[in-house]
């Protein structure tokens, strides 16, 4: 599929801040694409140089083939959802979501229309005559998506859509939206800072940092494959150790000193210098007593451990060094394992991902 | 031992209920020092006022001591009194209005100012409030009387051959009255604004709404409270007003505080000044009940968002 959003070398600069750098990007048709960063990463920024409410600096923003970055807001034709809402308070639910019909002048039998249909799909038939603060957070979050929708507008823009509603509700939002999403087709841009989010509901994910995209890719490339230091670090967690290498082979491939055991993994890297390597707890695997004699697991003590529910984290000690190890309850039963006893640790070389370093 | 746990864990709720109450018995005793002054300096004199009214008059003591109608039915069936009323709301209401055109651009352009412009600008609006009076209204005499500064200019120019008549009629008086009330307005109206969310106008803008139309769809309906608010202020104020229409206006132009000031002070029937002062005492409230009627219906979808 051709692309449908093009931002080609979008830069912003606020007080002569540079606040987006340099920014490309390309997202399909159809396609739920977050943006996915700290804040101040400029995603916020770039999803207002979308909908118009700021002007690039430099670059171009095209939309299904036509360059739209010069146009007014309103004349972009794109549907947006704010964080805190955004609902007209003077307006019922009805006028509310009327109001870009009404301004594209529409027919009123047709408005009445469609605006009842926009309730029904986000479930909130029988409010139309209610006022905004009549409604909770989730029900005027819902409003709000009606309204971005009925106009069908180019793009649906979320911006960190469901940071004001708790938890609970937060997670039947997000499965509401996609399922609203798939069932309409429109190409979506989600802003938020929440990797979870963004991990659960994205066909891809921009991970952003410091007015730059770090990463483009789909929710599990991201996780399993960073690109970037960064993008390893912010998405999920990690452990961070470090391994000398001590003797380099001919395909790309070096021993390593790791943890007082030697490890062959793929490296470029010469000899005796100190790498630097992340790994997920989930990634960390545990037993508590060695399968035979040639184990090459490394031996370390239990500093502490902590019940998760599912999973129970152990704080793993050796040479001083610290390492978590998240394992699942079901997989390893914690009573078997106490504090300040020994375990095996195992790690698989693919787990371990180079730190590139900056 | 059980029971023992009990009975104290009810004995501190007990505590704590006492300690609430005593809370809420501290708070009105806060209250109390306000309470006392309006009650002694604003009601006990209103009551005073509406009973003296029913009074008749006595050249000698100015209050008589017979019941009577006589105040009421004399200014509603003389249609001097009757225009005066009238003259009196007209001067309000255009001044309401004046100020709300003036008022809102300025409130518009304080409320997107930031930080210290904002502070000077606010400070700006509010300075004809700390002018005395008397002195902002000779002021406007200069101006505007016969040899004053516009007056003598266009005569200077040859525009004009006669002076114009600027001082001492309604002009001049919703002039002065404009002048030191658009405070009240531009406050008000900056509140509403302030008020609105940003994200709200932006979403205007998205759905297709031109500035023209979001301003008026948008913008201006979030405005009203303020506008209602300082309407009811404004109204209130210049309707009950008494030294800028005597200053500005003079004789030729009276009005109801001009009418209760002359009737106590010069001809010293005080009944018959309560009841001219308790008629606008009853317009004002009047206005302030209609307002606040019309108020609940617009503030129904905005108030505290």
């Amino acid at each position: 599929m051709s692309s449908y959003l093009k931002l080609e070398n979008i830069r912003k600069s606020f007080n002569k801040t540079e606040v987006v750098k340099d920014l490309s990007l390309e997202i399909k048709e159809g396609e739920i694409m977050s943006f996915l960063g700290p804040s101040g990463c400029g995603k916020s920024t770039t999803l207002n140089m979308i909908a118009g409410f700021l002007e690039v600096d430099r670059g171009k923003i095209e939309v299904a083939g036509e360059s739209v970055h010069l146009l007014p807001p309103h004349k972009r034709e794109m549907g947006m959802v704010f964080q805190n809402y955004a609902l007209f308070p003077h307006m019922t639910v009805f006028d509310n979501v009327a109001y870009g019909l009404k301004i594209r002048k529409v027919k009123k039998q047709e408005i009445r229309k469609r605006v009842l249909e926009g309730l029904e799909m986000v479930r909130l038939a029988g409010y139309e005559n209610r006022y905004p603060k009549e409604l909770s957070g989730g029900q005027q979050q819902r409003v709000s998506l009606a309204r971005a929708l009925v106009i069908k507008p180019k793009l649906l823009l979320l911006d960190e859509p469901l940071s004001n509603l708790d938890a609970k509700l937060r997670q039947e939002m997000r499965e509401e939206i996609v399922d609203i999403q798939k069932k309409v087709g429109i190409t979506t841009i989600f802003v938020t800072h929440d990797q979870e989010e963004a991990l659960a509901i994205s066909d891809r994910i921009a991970v952003m940092y410091d007015g730059r995209i770090e990463q483009v890719d789909i929710p599990s490339a991201i996780y399993n494959n960073p690109k970037t230091d960064f993008v390893s670090e912010f998405i999920g967690e990690v452990n961070q150790v470090k391994g000398k290498v001590l003797e380099v082979y001919k395909d790309n491939k070096s021993k390593i000193l790791f943890f007082g055991k030697e490890l062959i993994i793929p490296s470029d890297s010469s000899q005796d210098t100190m790498l630097n390597f992340f790994i997920r707890p989930e990634k960390v695997q545990i037993v508590n007593f060695r399968n035979t004699e040639e184990d090459t697991g490394i031996e370390m003590k239990v500093d502490k451990k902590m019940f998760l529910g599912a999973r129970t984290r152990y704080f793993l000690k050796v040479n001083g060094e610290q390492l978590i190890a998240d394992i699942s309850n079901t997989v390893l039963n914690p009573s078997q394992i106490q504090e300040e006893s020994t375990v095996i640790v195992h790690l698989n070389p693919d787990d371990l991902l180079l730190r590139k370093g900056r | 031992m059980h029971l023992q746990v009990k009975s104290n864990h009810e004995l501190l709720i007990e505590q704590q209920k006492k300690k609430w109450k005593r809370k809420r018995l501290d708070a009105w005793l806060l209250l109390l020092p306000t309470l006392g002054i309006f009650l002694f300096f604003f009601v006990l004199p209103l009551i005073v006022l509406l009973v003296m009214s029913f009074k008749t008059f006595d050249a000698s003591l100015g209050v008589g001591d017979q019941w009577t109608l006589q105040n009421y039915l004399k200014f509603l069936s003389d249609p001097f009194y009757l225009e005066v009323l009238w003259r009196t709301i007209k001067i309000a209401l255009v001044t309401t209005v004046i100020t709300i055109v003036i008022s809102f651009p300025v409130a518009y352009q304080i409320s997107r100012a930031s930080g210290r412009l904002k502070n000077y600008l606010t400070l700006l609006v509010l300075s004809p409030l700390l002018i005395s009076m008397v002195i902002r209204n000779y002021g406007w005499v200069i101006v505007l009387s016969n040899n004053g500064v516009i007056n003598k200019t266009l005569m200077d120019l040859g525009i004009i051959s006669q002076p114009l008549t600027l001082l001492y009629s309604e002009f001049s008086v919703i002039l002065g009255l404009a002048h030191v009330l658009f405070p009240y307005m531009v406050l008000s109206i900056m509140g509403s604004i302030e008020r609105i969310d940003p994200s709200v106008i932006k979403a205007s803008q998205s759905l297709g709404a031109n500035p023209l139309r979001t301003f008026f769809s948008v913008f201006f309906p979030l405005t009203l409270p303020g506008i209602f608010a300082g309407s009811v202020m404004v109204f209130s104020l210049g309707v009950s007003s008494f030294v800028t229409p005597a200053i500005l206006g003079g004789p030729q132009v009276k009005v109801m505080a001009y009418l209760t000031y002359e009737q106590v002070a010069t001809m010293a029937n005080w009944p018959y000044g309560a009841a001219i002062g308790f008629l606008l005492v009853l317009i004002a409230t009047i206005t302030i009940v209609i307002y606040s009627r019309i108020l609940n219906r617009v503030e129904k979808g905005v108030a505290i968002q």
